[in-house]
C-alpha cells in the first residue's frame, strides 16, 4: 500500500561538502598568515612554531595569531575580523 | 510546567484544526513501507537502525500534544545556520519510534539541548563524541512509563529507548550531525544511540533534581547533560556515607575537569547513584545538599598527582546527584561533561479543558 511520508531533515547534504578544502594559494609569497589556536593541548606550541618556520622563510608579509577564548566555541567577533581584514590565508589546528 | 486545564488546552485546539494545512515538510510518496525504510537508509536518514515512516497523520497528533504550530522555533544552531522546529522535532520523533504522548518530553529535551549553554555546535560535533543524557523528572515519568529503576540506563523500555532516540534523530537529520559531516567523532560510542532515564524520586525523600533545579514537584522536566565519558564509581565494601562518597570523588578526580571560559561557572557532572550506595543515605538521612557541601571541597582541592586531578565544579549545587538504578550493584555512574551546561525545561503539554 503506498504511503506519503515527510522529509525528516532541514534540507540535503551534498557528500562533497564534507572533503572540500578551502582554496590553496600556490606560493606563500607576499601572504599574511593567519594562524588560528584552538587550545586544546600543544596545539599553540605548535603553531607558533609553525609560523617561526614559515617566516624564517623570508615569503610571508607577516602572521596574525587569534587564541580562542574557549576551546567550545568558534573565534569571537573581534579575532574573526582580525583575521578576515589581516591575513590572506590561515591555518588552524587542535591537540589533544 | 505541566499546563493548566484552561488556557492552554483551548488553544491547543485552535492549533490543530490549522496544523493539518500547514506542514512544510517536503512529502514523497513510496510504494510502500519496506520501500520507505530502504529510502530512508540510502538518504541517510536513520541512525542504522529501521525507522517509523513520518506519515503527515501521524506528525500531525504528535504536534498536537503540545499544542504547537509546525513552525514554532524549538532553537538554533547559530554557527550552522540551522533552525530547529516542532515539525522537525515532531517528524524524527516518529521515526524514532514514540507514541504521541511522548513528544512533549521530546520537545522539552530538544529545547534544553538546543539553549545557547547547550552547545549543540561543540557537543555533537566533536572529536570526542559526546553524548546527550536526557534525565526525566516528575509525574510525567509514571504516566509514560519512564524506567528509572533497575535496568534503566539500558535497553527494554520504549520511552527511555524511543524518547533519548528523538533527539539524536534530531541531532542528526536537523542539526546535521552525521558522521563524516558535521559528526567528526574520532570513536563515537553507543549512547549516541539513546540516552534517558528517570530519576527514581520514591526511593528516598531526597530533592528530586528539577526541584533543587527550581521547578515545583508537580511538574514534569527534562535536564540534559553533555557526556564526554561515562564511568562506574564501584566501591562494594565502604558502609559509610562518608566512604562512599570518598570513593566517587577519587574516581571523579582520576579524570578532572579544567576550566572553560564559556562555561563559566557552571560545569555540572551528574552522579546516578544506584540503590546499594543510596541506601547508606537513607539510613543516615543525608540529604543530597548534605552530599554536595561534603564532595564539593573534595572535587576541587588541588590536584595531587598524575591520577588525582582537580575537578572544576564552581558550586556544590552543581554536583547533580540523581537516584536511580535497581538492586545488586554498589555502584555510582558518573556522568563527565563534555563542553555545555546541563539545562533543565519544563515539559508542556495540551491538557483536555
Amino acid at each position: 500500500m503506498p504511503i506519503v511520508a515527510l522529509d525528516p531533515t532541514s534540507g540535503p547534504i551534498d557528500p562533497a561538502d564534507a572533503r572540500r578544502l578551502a582554496p590553496r594559494p600556490n606560493s606563500l609569497a607576499g601572504q599574511r598568515l593567519g594562524i588560528v589556536v584552538n587550545g586544546l593541548g600543544y596545539c599553540e606550541r605548535f603553531l607558533d612554531r609553525l609560523g617561526e618556520l614559515l617566516l624564517a622563510d623570508g615569503e610571508l608579509l607577516g602572521v596574525v595569531k587569534v587564541v580562542k577564548s574557549s576551546v567550545s566555541v568558534p573565534p569571537e567577533p573581534g579575532d574573526w575580523a582580525r583575521l578576515t581584514e589581516g591575513a590572506t590565508v590561515a591555518i588552524t589546528g587542535f591537540g589533544g | 510546567m505541566v499546563a493548566p486545564a484552561s488556557g492552554l488546552g483551548h488553544r491547543a485546539s485552535g492549533i490543530r484544526d490549522s496544523v493539518r494545512s500547514v506542514l512544510h515538510a517536503q512529502r514523497e510518496e513510496w510504494a510502500d513501507e519496506e520501500a520507505f525504510l530502504e529510502d530512508a537508509f540510502e538518504r541517510g536518514w536513520t541512525d542504522g537502525l529501521p525507522v517509523v515512516p513520518p506519515t503527515p497523520e501521524k506528525v500531525e497528533a504528535f504536534l498536537a500534544t503540545v499544542g504547537l504550530a509546525p513552525e514554532e522555533v524549538l532553537g538554533a544552531v547559530p554557527t550552522r545556520e540551522v533552525t530547529v522546529t516542532a515539525e522537525h522535532a515532531a517528524i524524527n520523533a516518529v521515526m524514532a519510534g514514540c507514541r504521541p504522548e511522548y513528544f512533549p518530553v521530546v520537545v522539552a529535551a530538544v529545547r534544553a539541548h538546543l539553549d545557547e549553554h547547550g552547545n549543540c555546535h561543540s557537543t555533537t560535533g566533536t572529536l570526542s563524541g559526546a553524548a546527550q543524557a536526557i534525565i526525566v523528572n516528575g509525574p510525567i515519568r509514571h504516566e509514560l512509563g519512564i524506567a528509572s529503576a533497575g535496568a534503566c540506563l539500558g535497553p527494554g523500555f520504549r520511552a527511555n529507548a524511543t524518547i533519548g532516540r528523538a533527539l539524536r534523530l534530531v541531532i542528526r537529520n536537523v542539526c546535521r550531525s552525521v558522521p563524516g559531516f558535521l559528526d567528526r567523532a574520532t570513536f563515537s560510542w553507543p549512547l549516541r544511540y539513546s540516552f534517558c532515564f528517570g530519576e527514581n524520586e520514591e526511593a528516598s525523600d531526597w530533592t528530586p533534581l528539577h526541584v533543587q533545579r527550581g521547578f515545583a514537584p508537580d511538574e514534569s522536566t527534562a535536564t540534559v547533560a553533555s557526556v564526554m565519558r561515562m564511568v562506574s564509581a564501584w566501591d562494594s565494601t565502604s558502609r559509610t556515607p562518608e566512604g562512599v562518597l570518598d570513593s566517587i570523588v577519587a574516581t571523579t578526580r582520576h579524570f578532572g575537569f579544567q576550566g572553560d571560559e564559556f562555561l563559566g561557572d557552571q560545569i555540572s557532572f551528574v552522579y546516578i547513584m544506584g540503590k546499594e550506595h543510596h541506601r547508606f543515605f537513607i539510613e543516615e538521612h543525608w540529604s543530597k545538599e548534605q552530599m554536595q557541601e561534603y564532595m564539593w571541597p573534595r572535587l576541587t582541592a588541588p590536584t595531587s598527582g598524575a591520577h588525582d586531578r582537580y575537578t572544576n565544579i564552581q558550586h556544590p549545587e552543581n554536583v547533580l546527584i540523581v537516584a536511580a538504578g535497581g538492586a545488586g550493584m554498589a555502584e555510582t555512574w558518573i556522568l563527565c561533561p563534555h563542553l555545555a551546561w546541563a539545562i533543565t525545561k519544563p515539559v508542556e503539554r495540551v491538557t483536555t479543558p
